[in-house]
């Protein structure tokens, strides 16, 4: 009977995830604030506090994401991407396609029939198809980004972008606001225009089906639906999508103890 | 104010030589007035090396001092003084950073400008452009420049080559090529005469091609010694051990340069010594110009067990007897029929292979003769012509050949606000664990 430790250390959200023979036992997500290397620790105490262990019971622990390499206590690190593959194998064998929709990054990751990755591609340094998008929605729209997904959904004619930047698109939100559009249509339009470029990426790496949606994007069930449009097939979409990768690290040092 | 650049290492001590080659280039550029030489702005592969070497007129290679300029995170300045002419970033920063520091140049009346790296480059006196198929931005940077040095005359060629068209015969087609290159170099050649006021030696040129030849094929067994397993070099080095082929062809120093380079391979080899230690991955640098300033990339890979014993990049010669060139006596036909049969060469080999292009023909043909487990592409965004081609060719090669790992980085080769060390770091990262499954799943 052996505990293992992932975390995921993104750029807004730490993730910590205990595993025990091969089941998720806890996990935790906190903000990650300034400091990653606190925001590692303290998401995997709080996760290890509510099985009442402490680190020393930890057998093996594997870091990954922005803040990954600076997680000391860690016996290893991964990247999330290779994370992701892994967590969304576990989660869903069948699914070939990930897309990772982070805070700073959107991914398209192609998997192999063990899960491990065959492609990848991230965004070309473009808030564009990335939650940063979501963020600044909110934002404009005076409400919180966990509200968008089901207002999304009331729309009743989903604004036109002329844009697919998310800087632009600011300003051109603005606009249509001042020209009597509702919230609802201008986060639909806002997902659509992330969906196309999220699925510009899946493009490039070759779309394989079954797709999956993981982070903290997946929360937002309007781009889910708008994703699974500009696809043209429904998509999965784990439980909490944004431990996905900290489940991944997990599997990995499962494995690890597993082969040694 | 410029950027901490981070120190590079080189895995061959015949590349840390190559600071004095660069150095060297720039220093004549500046010191050629006091010794009565004509200097021109002069542009990679373009034929006319030869041309300007047996004429004694010092080339001034902007292209190299803006990768310069780049390396030591020290261009912003020119970039920002081309874009306060409304010189767009998206242009290729080779040029806006050249021109940008024309532009300074001209406003202290030819004076270099304080601070320029390694000590800047002087003033030219006839601009040698070159459009040819290789880069778009050559048709209208020598004319761009011109708007401020206006009394500096310009000659622009082309030295075009057949186009790839899998159902034509190119055969049939290079003589005429060769035919139009020649005349673009014997105007080329009647337009430093004019400028110098000197007659070309016709002798001398000849032996200056003959030695450019010499030096070709020195260059190509020096590098296949990189297929060794472990290989001795990688690309991090062959990006400073081209500047002899690339900027001093037609010169003894740039031959020698590779008789040192060809010793030290072989001495690595026999001891048994190679880049990354273990040697885990091999990879084929398939296509791009690299990010200047952030050439530690490549130690970042070794430090992982990745190497790159091959690149296409800078590797712009061939073995003379590969290329089957026709006999003449003219060097300047000569020097057409190198120039076209270099291109032409891989396109047999394109014929043979349908939906394969002569370009991704010769990224198989590095793939299999180096035994590389994967390729990396390098898309600088301001580098349109190459850019825009690395989707297909990367696309084409996963169809044609087989679906190897392949890793698409962005930046620029110049512009250091398209970079991201991290990101890049994390993108590598996770490209050698798609390679650590590639290989799982080949056994």
């Amino acid at each position: 009977m052996a505990f293992v430790l992932g975390i995921d250390v993104g750029s807004s959200y730490s993730k910590a995830i205990v595993l025990e023979e091969g089941e998720i036992r806890s996990y935790a997500v906190i903000p990650s604030g300034g400091d990653y290397r606190e925001a590692g620790r303290v998401a995997a105490r709080a996760a290890l506090e509510e099985l009442n262990l402490t680190f020393g019971d930890i057998a093996r622990t594997v870091a990954a994401g922005y803040g990954g390499n600076m997680i000391d206590f860690a016996d290893d690190t991964s990247t999330d991407i290779s994370c992701h593959a892994a967590g969304v194998h576990y989660l869903f064998p069948s699914v070939k396609t990930v897309m990772d929709v982070g805070a700073q990054y959107s991914r398209a990751i192609r998997l192999d029939d063990e899960g491990r990755i065959a492609n990848f591609i991230m965004n070309e340094k473009c808030a564009g198809g990335s939650g940063k998008f979501l963020q600044v929605a909110a934002r404009i729209l005076g409400i919180k980004v966990s509200e968008i997904g089901e207002l999304s959904l009331t729309a009743q004619k989903a604004v036109e972008f002329t844009t697919g930047c998310a800087v632009f698109a600011e300003s051109e939100a603005v606009s249509r606001i001042s020209e009597g559009a509702s919230p609802a249509d201008i986060l639909a339009g806002i997902h659509n225009a992330m969906a196309s470029k999220i699925v510009t990426l899946v493009i490039r790496v070759g779309l394989t089906p079954d797709c999956a949606v993981t982070g903290g994007g997946a929360m937002d069930i309007g781009l889910v639906k708008a994703i699974g449009r500009e696809l043209g097939t429904s998509v999965f979409v784990p439980e909490e999508p944004r431990i996905t990768a900290a489940l991944g690290a997990a599997l990995m040092a499962r494995e690890t103890l597993k082969t040694s | 104010m410029a950027e901490e650049k981070k120190g590079r290492a080189v895995a061959t001590s015949t590349a840390a030589k190559i600071p004095k080659f660069v150095r060297g280039n720039l220093s004549a550029t500046l010191k050629a007035k006091e010794e009565g030489k004509k200097v021109a702005a002069a542009f990679i592969a373009d034929g006319q090396d030869e041309i300007m070497r047996a004429m004694d007129i010092v080339p001034a290679w902007g292209e190299s001092f803006s990768g310069v300029c780049a390396a030591k995170r020290d261009a912003e300045k020119y970039l920002q003084k081309a874009e306060s002419d409304n010189f767009s970033r998206s242009l290729c920063t080779y040029a806006t950073c050249n021109i940008g520091f024309d532009m300074m140049r001209e406003e202290l009346g030819g004076a270099t400008p304080e601070g320029a790296p390694w000590g800047g480059m002087g003033r030219p006196d006839m601009m040698l452009g070159n459009g040819q198929l290789l880069c778009d931005p050559r048709f209208k940077w020598p004319q761009a420049t011109q708007h401020y040095q206006q009394d500096v005359p310009v000659f622009v060629t082309n030295m075009y080559y057949p186009p790839w068209d899998p159902n034509a015969d190119h055969h049939e087609q290079e003589a005429i090529y060769v035919k139009y290159a020649t005349e673009e170099l014997r105007e080329t050649v009647k337009f430093c005469e004019k400028i110098t006021g000197k007659k070309m030696d016709w002798d001398r040129l000849a032996a200056t091609v003959e030695l450019s030849d010499k030096t070709w094929d020195l260059f190509i067994d020096t590098y296949e010694l990189r297929k060794h397993i472990p290989t001795p070099m990688d690309t991090g080095d062959a990006m400073n051990t081209m500047v002899p082929l690339t900027f001093n062809l037609g010169t003894q120093e740039a031959y020698d340069f590779y008789v040192d380079l060809n010793a030290e391979l072989r001495q690595k080899i026999a001891d048994g010594v190679g880049v990354a230690n273990p040697e885990r991955y091999r990879i084929i640098w398939a296509a791009g110009l690299p990010s200047w300033f952030a050439l530690g990339d490549f130690q970042y890979f070794n430090g992982k067990g990745v190497v790159f014993p091959v690149e296409v990049t800078y590797r712009g010669c061939e073995k003379i007897e590969r290329l089957d060139l026709p006999k003449t006596n003219d060097p300047l036909e000569h020097i057409a029929w190198r120039w076209v049969r270099y291109w032409t060469h891989w396109y047999d080999a394109a014929k043979k292979r349908p939906g394969s292009t002569p370009k991704v023909e010769r990224i198989i043909e590095y793939i299999e003769d180096y035994k590389c487990d994967g390729a990396v592409f390098h898309s600088a965004f301001s580098c349109r012509s190459w850019h825009a081609g690395i989707m297909q060719q990367a696309a084409t090669l996963k169809k044609v050949y087989k679906d190897i790992p392949i890793l698409i980085m962005e930046g620029d080769i110049v512009d250091i606000s398209s970079y991201n060390e991290a990101d890049t770091h994390n993108r590598i990262d996770a490209f050698i664990e798609t390679l650590a499954a590639y290989k799982k799943r080949q056994g």
